[in-house]
């Protein structure tokens, strides 16, 4: 019965695989480029061939193959730890040099640099093949996600624009094809967003292994990157349902509303103006599902995560802003007429 | 075999009626026309017929039960405008009418469109007008359905494919099913409608057998020496319908007893007194236009 719909989320996944495919030839074309300076693996093995470079290898106690490197002339000392796919733990001890910082701690993907100066010697811990947390993955997917669902999002003023003498005589309840379009978009929305992890996690693969983690924080990303874009979809598909071409501007301005209002929910009341314009903007936003979303801080170990506190919350809010929304949708759509 | 019934249908937009107390009996098994002028409500009797818009007031019934959806899986219908996808090709559109209906028959909606020399992999957009109706004829004439209800069915199409059209009402006339069509070529109504009816502000004003329509109806046509003549008696007459008086010529439309009016129009001083046959664009013309003499005019509901 929704096949029109289903037609609709087909091309638009289509585009959005297009851009996709696009990034990861970026990307394929990138570590083409650096395939030389890149990995840590390929300084191990360069610096092993170095004439001079003493190595030996031996296995500690529980099993992990250690390798050292010592290279006299250089006054470079290096243990590698191959913890196989969990990565390598690679501690280099060597001159102080310009490019030398004092401490400092680099997060690169799945690598991680620590680098700390004493005096004229310079150790640097790399450790490689670390989890990639699953919110940063989650954080473009629930960009191109929100864009999709933008689209998407006038399923039924889209029929109310010129096809309801075709989608109103088919042998099915309204309500039951509103609700087959809201879930076709639904399924398109979901799929955009694992189309984007998928790309991007094949990026990554160019590079190194992925590990990803799904654990705390990024389960929680993941949940709240799923129900966002619904929720702000359902608010859209409310709000166009009763439109006919005027749906475009809806779908056009909302996100710039979205953001005017959010911005103006930060100011500082400093007078009553700047007060009534903080209030107003801030109880137009709490209908606006994206107010919900909150960035993660770092907690008091240096850990991303949510205020943990009203996650939940504000995740049952998107679901129930999803629900009333597409239900709102469904009950005016039960009253247009052709 | 359905008859569809409607009773006191009242359609308001606003405060102005586009429908005001139209009462209609469709029989099945039969090719019924709509007529009207633009304007006269027919596109909306349609949409109330389908659920499409809302009645302000009265019933429609199909076979004596209320439209609910399962009922368009016997319901076929072609707006007045182009409702196809501009986006979708021909053949996604074959595929979506396939979906949502079980009796369609993509076989038959191929073989039309090859009649109509329609290719199926072209997107709505690049269809012109013509063939953007013969794609909806195709998809509406596939659906095996018992009841058509067209809406302009031929806009756009050239005279071979109007003409075909014509023939693929008749057959499913023909085949038990009910067709229901507006037009403003009455040609193509006259030729392929049995019944008809004619809908003028929103109200019915004529309805009945083409062929009944056209033999109780006859023009009584007759010429005075000089403009002043009187028609005293005539006009009163119950079966004369309309009068119309332009300078010495007087019509009279008249529904039965033509030979014995023009006898009593001898009498009253006239010369050259005729009987005329009507067409149906006679007959449609004297139901919906206002009279046209300028004196001595007594224009009657032509349907009573």
């Amino acid at each position: 019965m929704n096949y029109v719909e289903w037609l609709r989320v087909r091309n638009l996944l289509r585009i959005v695989a297009i851009v996709l495919a696009i990034l990861v030839v970026l990307a394929v074309a990138l570590r083409i480029s650096v395939a030389r300076y890149m990995s840590p693996d390929t300084w191990v093995h360069e610096s092993m061939s170095r004439p001079g470079v003493k190595v030996s290898h031996t296995t500690l106690p529980d099993g992990t193959p250690r390798t050292i490197l010592n290279d006299p002339a250089e006054s470079t000392y290096a243990i590698i730890d191959d913890h196989g796919y969990a990565g390598k733990h690679i501690v280099i001890t060597e001159p102080s040099s310009k490019a030398h910082k004092e401490n400092t701690h680099v997060s690169i993907g799945s690598i991680e640099v620590k680098e700390s100066r004493n005096g004229a010697m310079t150790t640097t811990v790399i450790d490689t093949n670390g989890a990639v947390p699953m919110l940063y993955y989650m954080m473009l997917a629930d960009f191109v996600a929100l864009i999709v669902a933008t689209v998407l999002a006038a399923p039924l003023a889209r029929e109310a624009d010129g096809h309801l003498e075709v989608t109103l005589t088919k042998p099915v309840p309204r309500a039951r094809y509103a609700l087959g379009a809201i879930g076709a978009d639904v399924v398109g929305i979901v799929a955009a967003s694992f189309l984007t992890v998928l790309a991007l996690y094949f990026c990554q693969v160019l590079f190194e292994s992925a590990r990803l983690d799904f654990t705390g924080i990024n389960s929680r990303a993941i949940l709240m990157g799923l129900a966002c874009p619904l929720a702000w979809y359902a608010m859209l598909c409310a709000a166009t349902t009763l439109l006919h071409r005027s749906y475009i501007w809806v779908l056009v301005f909302t996100p710039a509303i979205a953001i005017v209002v959010g911005a103006l929910t930060l100011i500082t009341p400093t007078s009553v103006v700047a007060l009534f314009i903080h209030d107003v903007a801030w109880v137009i936003s709490r209908l606006d599902p994206l107010a919900y979303v909150s960035v993660p801080q770092p907690d008091e170990h240096g850990q991303l995560d949510y205020n943990g506190s009203s996650f939940f919350l504000r995740l049952s809010l998107q679901v129930l802003f999803f629900v009333v929304y597409s239900a709102l949708a469904i009950w005016k759509w039960q009253r247009v007429e052709a | 075999m359905s008859t569809i019934t409607i009773s006191n249908l009242r359609k308001l937009y606003g405060r102005i009626p586009a429908v005001d107390g139209f009462s209609l009996e469709i029989p099945s098994a039969s090719v019924f026309g709509l007529l009207g002028p633009n304007g006269a409500g027919k596109t909306t009797t349609f949409k109330c017929m389908l659920g499409l818009a809302r009645p302000t007031g009265g019933e429609i019934l199909y076979d004596g039960k209320r439209l609910v959806p399962e009922t368009f899986e016997r319901i076929a219908y072609i707006p007045e405008r182009s409702v196809l996808y501009d986006w979708m090709t021909v053949e996604e559109h074959v595929e979506m009418m396939r979906r949502a209906f079980r009796s369609f028959d993509a076989a038959r909606a191929f073989e039309l469109l090859a009649t109509f020399d329609i290719d199926k992999r072209r997107r709505a957009r690049a269809l012109s007008k013509g063939m953007r109706t013969a794609v909806m004829v195709a998809l509406a004439f596939a659906r095996n359905a018992e009841i058509l209800v067209l809406d302009e069915p031929t806009g756009g199409l050239d005279p071979v494919n109007q003409r075909h059209v014509l023939s693929l009402m008749i057959n499913e006339a023909a085949k038990g099913n009910s067709v229901v069509f507006s037009s403003h070529q009455i040609g193509q109504v006259e030729r392929a409608a049995e019944h008809i009816a004619v809908m003028d502000h929103g109200r019915l004003v004529m309805q009945g057998v083409v062929d009944d329509l056209k033999a109780d109806r006859k023009i009584v046509e007759g010429v005075f020496p000089d403009v002043s003549f009187t028609l005293d008696g005539i006009t009163s007459d119950a079966r004369v319908a309309r009068a119309d008086r332009t300078e010495r010529i007087v019509r009279l439309l008249v529904t039965g007893g033509a030979d014995e009016i023009a006898a009593r129009l001898s009498s009253a001083g006239a010369h050259g007194v005729r009987v005329l046959d009507l067409n149906l664009e006679d007959i449609f013309l004297y139901a919906v236009s206002p009279a046209t003499a300028t004196t001595d005019v007594v224009a009657k509901d032509i349907s009573s």
